[in-house]
């Protein structure tokens, strides 16, 4: 069952490279949480159900709810639909995130670990790959945002293969998750400047 | 040859129920199911017109488009049995042999010195350049996975690996090779076989010169065509062990599926702008990329 849902993740992934409106990227980032909230649940068999269930709410609440609701009303108020201000082709940028692909299989191929499943850390390095190319390839904050958002789900799911010999990664990914939540609404939510219809500038 | 004949028959009805469907699916009564076929009759009754432009190459570029699907044809197994032709690497053959007869449309539609039907043979030939890349990823990984690289050795063995995930493998698969379907044979989203506008046309500005006989042809070849994926659906779909009656029937349910499949998507689907093509065709070939990491990682091949 967790290989079903890190497949669908990786498919995420790639909608991510040729989607082209930001409502699709905050859904994919919602879809992402509850993905990552499955594949905790189905993996995370060693740990204490107090944990697990903590692990479980904190994906769900956050990721899968008060991110994306967060993002969605940052694009409400600013009116911008489209990532109309890439600085690559979508064309482009799914043949770099192809290459991505390939990349992090090589690499994940190439440093074989009894304790880690080759898949995750795949799919892991695929995440980063993907979250650092949307930040240097999209002009755009909001996309920025979720770009960072995009790399901080890529740590989550390394923490996720290894969480049962180290539960205490998982916890500072959530960490990461609430840093993250408290950003967007103080630096970014509050900041952005209205009415400009642009989500590329900040206030003073 | 049971498979042949059933590909042959249900390509006589495919057009139709995509036809059916459509209209079902908009609330018009529509043509009935056999209209395709009627039209195809009376398209081969009538004699070919040619422009004093056009060589010979554009006379046998129908003939050789339809006789390369035909062979296509004969590289697809049925249930247990193998294929007319079979052989190591057939499935290369089977793609080269499609994109043969591409490849005359393509220097036909030049061949008539038109513009329209240049810029149609530019964006096919571009965009079966772009769709080539997810074929062969896709049956790389089925040749990966069952470890035989013929047609029917694959759909054999596709089943019988018992491995777990086979059922996740062959949903992918499908996908792909509905999505293949549609690109290769120029439907919704990326081209619409309805529009009446050549600059927004792909595969039927190619073939505005041609006519009667010649024209039948080319139709029977696309409905052909589609009959071939929809088999390969179908062998990816089915394990090859079972009756041959019970596949017999499960072929024409698939293929009648595959055409309600297409009609639906094509009467709830924006079609595409042309400058998105490309990416779409390429997220296409990205998700093959992806079912091929996973079955090279779940089948443990990567180290």
């Amino acid at each position: 069952m967790v290989n079903y849902l890190i497949v669908l993740f990786a498919i995420t992934l790639i909608y991510f490279a040729s989607a082209e409106r930001l409502i699709i990227y905050i859904r994919l980032i919602a879809l992402q949480g509850l993905l990552l909230c499955g594949i905790a649940i189905f993996e995370l068999t060693e740990i204490t159900t107090a944990n697990l269930l903590f692990i479980a709410a904190e994906t769900l609440l956050i990721k899968t709810l008060l991110v994306p609701y967060l993002l969605s009303g940052i694009t409400k108020r600013s009116g911008v639909v489209k990532v109309h201000r890439q600085a690559m082709p979508g064309f482009y940028l799914l043949i770099f995130s192809i290459a991505g692909l390939l990349t992090s299989v090589i690499l994940a191929g190439s440093m074989p670990n009894p304790f880690i499943n080759t898949i995750f850390l795949a799919v892991a390095l695929f995440t980063l790959f993907t979250g650092l190319l949307m930040i240097v390839t999209h002009k755009l904050i909001i996309s920025h945002i979720i770009g960072f958002l995009i790399v901080e789900n890529a740590v989550f799911l390394f923490s996720l293969a290894v969480g049962n010999e180290m539960p205490m990664l998982i916890n500072i990914g959530i960490l990461l998750d609430i840093f993250v939540g408290v950003l967007i609404i103080g630096f970014f939510g509050l900041r952005l400047k209205p009415h400009t219809n642009e989500l590329t500038i900040l206030k003073d | 040859m049971t498979g042949l004949i059933l590909i042959l028959i249900t390509a006589l009805f495919f057009p139709g129920i995509i036809l059916r469907t459509k209209s079902i699916a908009s609330g018009r009564k529509g043509p009935g199911i056999s209209q395709p076929l009627k039209d195809i009759l009376v398209l081969l009754r009538k004699g070919s017109v040619f422009s004093n432009t056009t060589g010979i190459i554009f006379r046998i570029a129908p003939a050789i488009t339809l006789s390369s699907i035909i062979c296509a044809a004969l590289v697809i197994p049925f249930a247990n049995q193998k294929a007319l032709i079979s052989f190591e690497g057939d499935f290369i053959f089977f793609a080269y042999l499609l994109a043969l007869g591409k490849f005359f449309m393509i220097i036909g539609a030049l061949d008539t010195g038109s513009s329209f039907e240049g810029m149609g043979a530019n964006r096919e030939a571009f965009f079966s350049m772009l769709i080539e890349p997810a074929f062969f990823i896709l049956l790389a990984t089925f040749a990966m996975f069952t470890g035989y690289t013929s047609f029917s050795d694959i759909f054999r063995h596709f089943f019988v690996t018992g491995d777990d995930y086979v059922l996740i493998y062959s949903i992918i698969g499908c996908y792909l090779l509905i999505q293949i379907a549609m690109i290769e044979n120029s439907r919704v989203p990326v081209d619409d076989p309805k529009t009446h506008l050549e600059l927004t046309m792909i595969h039927e500005v190619m073939i505005l010169d041609n006519s009667g006989f010649d024209k039948a042809m080319i139709h029977i070849g696309s409905y052909l065509k589609f009959a071939i994926y929809g088999s390969l659906v179908f062998n990816a779909l089915v394990p090859a062990g079972w009756s041959i009656w019970l596949h017999a029937g499960l072929f024409i349910l698939v293929q009648v599926l595959f055409a309600v499949i297409i009609g639906l998507l094509e009467s709830f689907r924006a079609r595409n702008k042309m400058n998105k093509n490309p990416k779409f065709i390429l997220t296409v070939s990205a998700i093959a990329t992806i079912a091929f990491v996973v079955i090279l990682i779940m089948t443990s091949k990567l180290t």
